[in-house]
């Protein structure tokens, strides 16, 4: 499978990014001179670096993500872009009309992601108070119905949560493709929900991968469907260990880490511990050998986390993508 | 008094003028289209564009005929305004964004996430036109099956919420209601502290217009002619007086300008005798909406063959056939420049200080409206 390479937004990069001219000094840039114009800029740095698409993840702190969706796949060409949201936004048929327009639009380079654990507080701070496996429950009628208003003409639906009479995009809406379908998790509902829904399902670096990957895929098969897998995966990666290291280390201490707790790469794996979860740290040669035996392990899309998002993200494009160019662009 | 024009957004499509009616060439609408754009055929094979890239131009043309933005209507059949909305933010500079909605499609708290991510993008150019909804078979199409009054109740509770969570700190807002449960809602520091988009309402029930006394910036009408519209603003101004409230008034029409009055008739003659349906979608006649039955009554409410075209002119150029030559509300203006300005100025002169305009197709007509009929209007200064 071809291996994707997607760039995490930073939904909530705070007003701070502009800081505010003091008052002598002429400022004639309009309100839209923020946090929005820093992701436009991010997104295009994803998509002139070759990168695949761009994950807006769902963040109560940050911006909306279908929103930066809509207007980060006007600003680009090639890259899929990926709107993450729970399923107490919106009707199911609401997200699928707004969503056909964004597929319109863009010759269909929409994704969801669909959060469907969220901390409860959380949840009931969106207005949401469905909890524990209701949340399961729900998502299955949400994605059902969406995917039922979206292929079927006169289309009827009365569920728990959801009813819909005489529904179904009508045309030009319909036709086009539904938004390709990312899921996470490894709790058993969330392997059952996936395997039913999923077409990417979204591992950490944490899990127990090949143990997740046979379950799902177990699992999927009986439905007879078969999910790609993906991998949220933070990285640094520089000329060589050394730097990488040292760059490693500074974020630490940005970080507010103690010099003596810092945590080394992993030799063998190149993993580090010091992102908050397990990220690639190395040269451009080692991160790529460990992305390489993910593939090997059936990975095939990288979500991948890097910071400052711009500089990062032209530097992934020229130092570490071409040395994965042969499996980028050779792969069946 | 300052007044604002907003144009129209054609989220459903654009005909290529109002003698094609039901062709929709624009953005993809009728499948197989000789002369469609956007996306057109290039060598036998789809150009690649889509809707967007015709949207962005009317806005564009909008943007520099002098209107403040444009409203961007909603239905089953449409491309959907927030879409649109969020695409175009950064192609403009000072369009605003009237974004037609429902409440009860999307949570308010995921409104107010929308609304504040757009005012970012957008620099605050996001107005909204918060619709309720016109009942019957589109609403349940949409997933819908409250009531017609219950409908502007939830509209109410939907607009406290939305408030509620754009000015709380910290967390602070809790909700309790019919529709609605929120605890410790507020929107983040990233979002929070932009201006609170404008309120256009719409409905010409009496829930609609007990909600609209609570919530409306401006009480938008479908144009009727003036002696019932005239009624119509009387009976929100007392009820909102009521309540200590008083809103502005907006109007929404579409008006056929040319350089003759004679012109203009024959425009509407060429597309009344051309042979079709009424290009209006029958199900938007078959709901609960009193604002479009109204429109019914005083118009035509059948299709073309019936009757002349002229004895739809209710009063001097107010006429109330659009409905058969376009999809969309029966009233609006024909006539000379000069006579359109006149009547524009009679709806200012009532008390209008907002305009909604619309004319087929969007993206010359905004020019051609902008630069004819908007620079003769005189204002209040006709009384
Ligand atoms: C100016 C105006 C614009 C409207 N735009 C829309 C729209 O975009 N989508 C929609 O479904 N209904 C729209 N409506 C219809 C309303 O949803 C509702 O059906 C109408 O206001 C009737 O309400 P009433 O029964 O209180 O009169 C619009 C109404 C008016 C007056």
């Amino acid at each position: 499978m071809r291996p994707e390479f997607h760039l995490t937004l930073p939904v909530e990069d705070g007003a701070s990014v502009f800081p505010a001219l003091p008052g002598f000094v002429t400022d004639v840039r309009p309100g839209a001179a923020g946090p929005y114009e820093r992701l436009a800029r991010i997104g295009r740095a994803a998509e002139l670096a070759g990168m695949g698409g761009v994950l807006a993840p769902f963040d109560p702190a940050g911006q909306d993500s279908l929103i930066v969706a809509g207007g980060l796949l006007r600003g680009s060409r090639h890259m899929r872009v990926a709107a993450e949201f729970h399923a107490g936004i919106a009707t199911p048929v609401y997200a699928a009309k707004l969503s056909a327009s964004l597929q319109r639009f863009s010759g269909d380079r929409l994704d969801w992601r669909l959060a469907v654990d969220l901390d409860p507080r959380v949840a009931r701070s969106q207005g949401d108070f469905v909890e524990g496996a209701e949340r399961y429950a729900r998502a299955e009628e949400f994605l059902t119905v969406a995917r039922g208003v979206w292929h079927e003409e006169d289309y009827g639906f009365a569920g728990r949560f959801y009813e819909v009479l005489g529904g179904g995009l009508l045309f030009p809406l319909s036709g086009r493709a539904f938004p390709r379908v990312q899921l996470s998790g490894t709790s058993a509902d969330a392997m059952a929900l996936s395997a039913r829904h999923a077409d990417l399902h979204v591992f950490g670096p944490e899990d127990d991968l090949d143990a997740a990957i046979a379950e799902l895929g177990a699992l999927a098969a009986q439905m007879g469907r078969s999910p790609a897998y993906g991998l949220r995966l933070p990285l640094l990666a520089r000329e060589d260990d050394d730097e990488a290291r040292r760059d490693a280390l500074r974020l630490w201490l940005l970080r507010s880490g103690a010099r003596e707790t810092f945590p080394e790469p992993e030799r063998a794996t190149r993993l580090w511990h010091g992102f908050g979860r397990p990220g690639l740290v190395g040269s451009y040669e080692n991160v790529a050998a460990a992305i390489r035996g993910y593939l090997d392990r059936g990975v095939s899309a990288f979500f991948l986390e890097v910071e400052p998002h711009l500089e990062e993200t032209y530097r992934l494009g020229e130092h570490l993508l071409p040395l994965l160019a042969k499996e980028i662009h050779n792969a069946g | 008094m300052p007044v604002d024009f907003y144009w129209r957004m054609a989220m459903e499509g654009d005909q290529p003028s109002l003698r094609r009616k039901g062709i929709v060439s624009r953005g993809g609408f009728t499948p197989g289209a000789v002369g469609g754009l956007a996306p057109g055929l290039r060598n036998g094979k789809l150009d690649g564009y889509s809707h967007v890239d015709y949207l962005a131009e009317v806005a564009k043309a909008t943007e520099a005929s002098g209107f403040v933005g444009a409203l961007l209507p909603s239905f089953p059949h449409t491309d959907d305004p927030w879409a649109a909305a969020a695409a175009l933010a950064r192609e403009t500079s000072t369009y605003r964004f009237m974004i037609a909605f429902q409440p009860g499609f999307l949570h308010p708290v995921q409104a107010a996430r929308m609304t504040a991510s757009l005012q970012l993008a957008t620099g605050g150019r996001t107005v909204y036109n918060v619709i309720s909804g016109g009942g019957g078979p589109q609403q349940l199409w949409w997933g819908d099956k409250v009531e017609h009054d219950d409908r502007y109740v939830r509209t109410s509770e939907f607009l406290d919420v939305l408030r509620g969570v754009w000015y709380a700190t910290d967390h602070s807002y809790d909700h309790e209601g019919r529709f609605y449960r929120v605890r410790g809602g507020g929107l983040p520091p990233a979002l929070a502290g932009q201006p609170f988009p404008e309120v256009f309402f719409t409905g010409s029930s009496k829930a609609a217009i007990a909600a609209a006394g609570r919530h409306a910036d401006y009480y938008l009408s479908w144009l009727e002619p003036l002696s019932s519209l005239t009624a119509k603003f009387e009976q929100v101004r007392e009820h909102s007086a009521g309540i200590g409230r008083s809103p502005r008034f907006a109007v929404r029409l579409d008006v056929l300008a040319r350089e003759t009055e004679e012109e203009a008739w024959q425009e509407v003659e060429r597309g009344w005798v051309r042979p079709g349906p009424a290009a209006t979608p029958a199900y938007v006649g078959l709901g609960d909406s009193v604002g479009w039955q109204r429109g019914q009554d005083l118009g035509s409410g059948g299709n073309g063959s019936r009757g002349g075209y002229r004895a739809l002119e209710i009063s001097p150029n107010v006429w109330g056939g659009f409905h058969v030559l376009r999809a969309g509300p029966a009233f609006g203006l024909v006539g000379d420049y000069r006579q359109v300005a006149a009547r524009l100025d009679e709806l200012i002169a009532l008390g209008a200080e907002a305009f909604v305009l619309g004319g087929v197709p969007h993206l010359e007509e905004a020019y051609r409206v902008g630069a004819h009929v908007l620079p003769l209007l005189r204002g209040a200064a006709v009384r």
